[in-house]
């Protein structure tokens, strides 16, 4: 893997020319624009760039370049033609001779012909370039920052008229670069029209204002993102932020803090705007829940007001995590097999954040396979992990991606393709399953296990006993039962008059009796042997049951009469009357001796 | 790859808001069945056990008490 790396790079030095161009000599700038936006703790710039092309033949991309002491601190370049907004592709690029500058090629949408010009949108934010000064300040003290930059557009082409405009947080400027000609109104410092400059023409701007606007970055930030397939996302950013601004000069005073409602460049609270499906909103740190949050739904999203334990000044740092959830539905979409995983890269933390250095680690469900990833921006993605929960057997698949420098620009969608079996959705339930199943077992076995030095005859025999009567009245119960079989097969017999009928389930209720009969009086021999009093006891039973039985046959010689015409009505109902009697009576005696057994 | 517009919206095979009544049948069975295994366990003597009933008994328990749990862990959020 890593040969086929160094390779790739030797290729692409060598022979891959995409990614180097040339300064073409054709293009000018004929009017820059340029506002460079210092009212957050961000250098926002943008700059209307109209382009002319010199020449003859049509240009289709132009270079857009950064300072070498900016290029660290680029977070974000985008482009758009001013006629439709529609955003253009943005590539880095090199130029031979110019290593020490970083290029960006700019592709339009159509070729500019010779002679014609062309109006172009560029964005670019630029973190950490504001420098507090001084860097120490006291609790009750503003916080002042200074802007040093270039006071000409950084182009690799000739610019014929260029203006700047810094837009500054308030009026209170201590001071700025008076190159002329320069105009001061209000939260603007408008420099120029300066005429005809050449390519990569550079002077001084520095510009020293007051800026207590929330210096928070983000110093690292790792969210977690974890898809089940039984219905949810699960979503948890680790945050470490740390107040970039001046740092604090002495000591802080709560005191001081509550009552003069001091401290400006301090942070007491910022909002993050959350999905508006998300549910079961967490702010927590180590210690356990921070309780100075507050949550307001909204029709576009989930509003959460965070206080941190305590409130950053200068150099400060804090930590927490803010973790949701959210309905699979919203994110994650599929066809047969495949899955595709279409959510935020980074979504919102605080307005005008910056990321300094971010993880995103994607926890897919077991199983999961062929794992491809689609996203707008350069990311670093790491070799895969596997992270290990509840229910695991394998690990579940972790995809990590690495970036530097984020800023709002950077909340765009990813997309995650993968195939799942969705039987492996089995997997889980029948794990537990399983893990009750062998607990059971264990049981089984163990009853069975006998753990005894010595063996207790009497004990044993009283087991054994015991046993033997269970069985007996087992076998009774199911014989009462075969004598109300009797019963309803001769009430059958006498409305159905059919004999032939009447002699086959007769037979057939005959065979399960004596298969009873003969198994309770093997007991009973079994039970004479272990000499238990209950061995008497059912040959009782034995004896109450063949008296019964004689009563059956008599109910059934008399309903056969009954049925054959040599017996009246009357005869037969005094016969009946006389059997139930007996039966009755002999079935009270022998439920009474079941049950003392 | 497939593009995204072409796939539909992935739900849970099983509505989440039925999880709690799931969870509380299927626990409710299954602790019926348990029940009935170690009840069954300590009472009969090592003379009068049957190892087909003790097995299937423990087998009903099993399922339920497995699915049970599952949707219990669904249920307190835990998305295994």
């Amino acid at each position: 893997m890593k040969s086929l790396i160094v390779l790739c790079l030797l290729l692409q030095l060598t022979f891959c020319k995409t990614n180097t161009d040339t300064i073409d000599k054709n293009i000018v700038n004929a009017k820059i624009d340029r506002k460079i936006d210092i009212s957050s703790h961000l250098v926002k710039t943008s700059t209307s760039v109209t382009l002319e092309n010199k020449g003859t033949s049509p240009v289709r991309s132009f270079l857009f370049s950064v300072e070498p002491l900016l290029k660290n601190s680029i977070a974000f370049i985008g482009a758009s033609s001013k006629d439709d907004k529609e955003k253009l592709d943005v590539s880095l690029t090199t130029v031979a001779g110019h290593s020490d500058k970083t290029f960006y090629r700019v592709t339009l949408r159509s070729a500019l012909d010779g002679g014609k010009t062309t109006v172009v949108e560029l964005e670019a934010i630029f973190s950490h370039i504001l420098r507090p000064y001084p860097s120490e300040i006291a609790q009750a003290e503003k916080q002042l920052v200074v802007l040093e930059a270039n006071l000409y557009f950084y182009s690799p082409y000739p610019t014929t008229s260029q203006t700047t405009t810094v837009v500054t947080t308030s009026s209170n400027v201590e001071s700025y670069t008076k190159t002329k000609p320069v105009s001061q109104s209000d939260t603007s410092i408008i420099y120029g029209p300066y005429e005809d400059k050449s390519a990569f023409a550079e002077a001084p701007l520095k510009v020293h204002e007051e800026n207590n606007s929330p210096f928070l970055t983000v110093t690292s930030m790792e969210r977690v993102v974890e898809v089940s397939h039984w219905g949810n996302i699960a979503v948890e950013e680790h945050i470490d932020m740390t107040h970039t601004g001046a740092s604090l000069k002495g000591s802080f005073s709560r005191f001081d803090y509550q009552r003069q409602q001091d401290g400006l460049a301090s942070i007491k609270t910022f909002k993050t705007s959350l999905p508006a499906s998300a549910r079961d909103v967490y702010y927590r740190d180590e210690i356990g829940n921070i309780s100075t949050s507050h949550m307001r739904e909204m029709d576009e999203s989930v509003e959460v007001e965070l206080r941190p334990r305590f409130p950053l000044f200068g150099g400060w740092k804090t930590r927490y995590f803010l973790g949701y959830n959210v309905p699979s539905y919203e994110y994650l979409f599929f066809k047969d097999e495949h899955y595709a995983l279409k959510m935020r890269f980074i979504d919102h933390i605080y307005d005008d954040m910056v990321v300094d250095k971010m993880q995103l680690r994607i926890i897919l469900p077991e199983g999961v396979k062929n794992i491809e990833l689609k996203i707008p921006f350069e990311v670093e993605r790491q070799g895969d992990q596997v992270h290990y929960t509840y229910l695991d057997t394998l690990g579940r698949p972790v995809v990590v991606l690495n970036k530097n420098n984020l800023v709002e620009q950077h909340i765009q969608d990813f997309e995650l393709h993968y195939t799942f079996q969705r039987l492996l959705l089995l997997q889980e339930p029948l794990l537990v399953v399983g893990a009750f199943y062998l607990l059971f077992l264990v049981v089984i076995i163990y009853v069975r296990l006998d753990f005894a030095i010595t063996k207790d005859e009497a004990k044993e025999s009283r087991m054994r006993v015991a046993g033997f009567i269970d069985e007996v009245q087992n076998a009774h119960d199911r014989r009462s039962a075969l004598y109300q079989s009797y019963d309803d097969a001769i009430n059958k017999f006498k409305s159905s008059k059919d004999a032939a009928a009447f002699s086959a389930g007769r037979k057939k209720i005959d065979a399960d009796y004596k298969q009873l009969t003969q198994q309770i009086q093997n007991i009973q021999a079994q039970l004479k042997t272990e000499g238990a009093e209950a061995s008497e006891k059912v040959a009782e039973l034995q004896r109450l049951d063949s008296l019964y039985k004689e009563q059956v046959g008599l109910a059934i010689m008399a309903a056969e009469k009954l049925v054959a015409g040599k017996m009246g009505r009357q005869q037969y109902l005094d016969a009946e009357a006389a059997t139930t009697s007996k039966c009755d009576d002999t079935y009270k005696k022998m439920e009474s001796l079941r049950a003392t057994l | 790859m497939l593009d995204v517009e072409l796939m539909s919206r992935y739900v849970s095979p099983i509505n989440p808001a039925v999880f709690p009544h799931l969870t509380i049948v299927l626990l409710g069975i299954g602790i019926f069945f348990m029940a009935w295994f170690f009840v069954y366990e300590v009472t009969s003597t090592k003379f009068a056990r049957d190892l087909l009933k003790e097995l299937v008994v423990s087998l009903v328990a099993s399922i339920f008490m497995g699915f049970g749990v599952l949707f219990l862990l669904l249920w307190v959020g835990i998305y295994v």
